[in-house]
């Protein structure tokens, strides 16, 4: 993915000239004319870096700095001038504005770029430390909202995955609750948000689906429905997550009967491959996204799998699509782009390294269940 | 996060200009929202016009504005998404919760 870089400065030769710089070593550049014109375009994007000047029409490069550091959305995107006026007391002021450099225009073209690849990349490898070393802290505390490994039924084969978006983990979570020998279920569940945030929330929403079903079990309670509707008001009641919402599909696996329920939640509709049929059915849940009212009237449905059939869960990832730079949901062309490689009996690894690879570009965390009835 | 505001007496309406309604602006629009309703403003409009895509951060904040006019009886109407995102909304009974109107004008209708 091409960083993004925002060059300030009132001088439009000068702009473009470095705009051709960058972008001839494979940076993407906005160019503002004007301080206002830049807080204009990070309204709608967010920048890797901002290379401003210092003299300018109306608002300077200083108050520019001064601005973005009051907000905290904008405060730490790495910041460097590039301006023609040098002295001292200019490039102590701006250094003291929390910029990274200060640099002169007259610094040949290759020292400044050099500069800004130097820069860039000890901004991402710094990022991929502090990255690591909180996936480290949460593998060690055993936070996970994947699990390692699908349990092994008699009738029913399970396979998942799972891609997060951009390497950080997300809001997507799944969870196999193997209650005795004879019920699963499978949870899949997606906190509506991105990267850590989601992540954060998602063992609070899977806490309370571990702790609904188990209860409800003890009580020999197997109804989807009572326990969505118990989860829903559980969820509702938790001030916590007054602002945060999670889709939810459960599917029980009943490895006895070989029979199948299902319920959600604002989740996507699980899909159905047949061997004789023309296209991928599917079921779709009535359910309201968790926690949004007090009462959500979840209702259960039986699915009827016969041997060699499967079913899928799927994220709303799944169905997002960038094409040609336009980004989009189509259910419909995931559906087909899964029913194609199913009529040509592709294995479920080579579907899952087709679907997960040929996305043009993933735009949030992915993730799919593979329920086969054996 | 690019915001534009019209009002047609008690009603706001709120125009998002850009086309990417993501995580990077949720937080944003979300705050930009509670501000107006804050300020006393519980009838509300979201023009999706020039949005081409809406992802679930987005649909997050929405909700979450949902929610709170519907503690204060207030009315949320959204108003000209795209077919994509009509369709997310339909699929996961978001449409179920959320006044979706064609245009401006039905939605003002609606709100007499």
């Amino acid at each position: 993915m091409n960083r993004i870089i925002l060059l300030v400065d009132d001088d439009i030769f000068q702009l473009r000239l470095f705009e051709k710089l960058l972008t001839s070593n494979g940076y993407n550049c906005k160019i503002a004319l004007s301080v206002d014109e830049a807080e204009s375009i990070l309204q709608s994007e967010t920048p890797d870096l901002i290379v401003s000047d210092y003299e300018m029409p109306g608002k300077d490069g200083f108050e520019f700095r001064r601005r973005l550091l009051e907000q905290d959305a904008f405060k730490n995107i790495p910041f460097l001038f590039l301006t023609s006026i040098n002295d001292k007391e200019n490039v102590q002021q701006g250094l003291d504005l929390k910029a990274i450099d200060y640099i002169a225009k007259n610094t040949p073209p290759s020292h400044i770029l050099s500069k800004i690849d130097n820069l860039l990349q000890a901004v991402r490898e710094h990022y991929e430390r502090s990255l690591s070393e909180i996936k480290g802290i949460a593998e060690r505390l055993n936070l996970r909202n994947i699990p390692k490994n699908a349990p092994v039924l008699k009738n029913f084969q399970i396979d998942y995955f799972n891609q997060s978006f951009q390497n950080q983990p997300g809001g997507d979570f799944i969870d196999f609750i193997q209650v005795n020998d004879r019920y699963t279920f499978i949870i899949l569940g997606d906190v509506m948000g991105k990267k850590w945030g989601a992540w954060f929330f998602s063992f609070s929403f899977l806490s309370y689906i571990r702790s609904a079903i188990r209860l409800c079990v003890f009580d020999e309670n197997y109804s989807l429905s009572q326990i969505l509707n118990k989860l829903n008001r559980v969820v509702h009641a938790d001030e916590l997550l007054s602002d945060i919402f999670s889709t939810l599909g459960i599917v029980l696996l009943d490895d006895e009967t070989g029979s199948v329920k299902y319920a959600g939640a604002g989740d996507l509709p699980v899909l159905k491959f047949e061997e004789h049929s023309e296209e991928l059915h599917y079921f779709k849940s009535d359910g309201i996204l968790l926690g949004f009212s007090e009462f959500g009237d979840y209702s259960e449905m039986d699915i009827e799998i016969k041997e060699g059939e499967e079913l899928y869960m799927i994220s709303d990832g799944m169905i997002d699509f960038e094409i040609n730079g336009e980004k989009k949901s189509d259910i419909n062309l995931f559906k087909e782009k899964l029913f194609n490689f199913k009529k040509n009996k592709e294995t479920t690894l080579t579907i899952k390294n087709r679907l997960f690879d040929k996305h043009a570009s993933q735009v949030d965390d992915c993730s799919i269940i593979i329920i086969k009835k054996v | 996060m690019n915001v534009t505001k019209q009002n047609i007496d008690d009603l706001l309406i709120l125009i998002i200009v850009d086309k990417d309604a993501n995580l990077t602006k949720s937080e944003n629009f979300k705050e930009i929202v509670f501000k107006e309703i804050e300020s006393g403003s519980t009838k509300i409009i979201i023009s999706f016009e020039h949005v081409e895509y809406l992802d679930s951060s987005f649909l997050g904040a929405l909700v979450a504005i949902l929610k709170k006019l519907v503690a204060l009886q207030g009315k949320l109407t959204l108003i000209e998404l795209n077919n994509d995102i009509r369709n997310l909304f339909e699929l996961t009974r978001l449409d179920k919760i959320f006044d979706l109107k064609n245009s401006l004008d039905t939605a003002v209708e609606g709100f007499k």
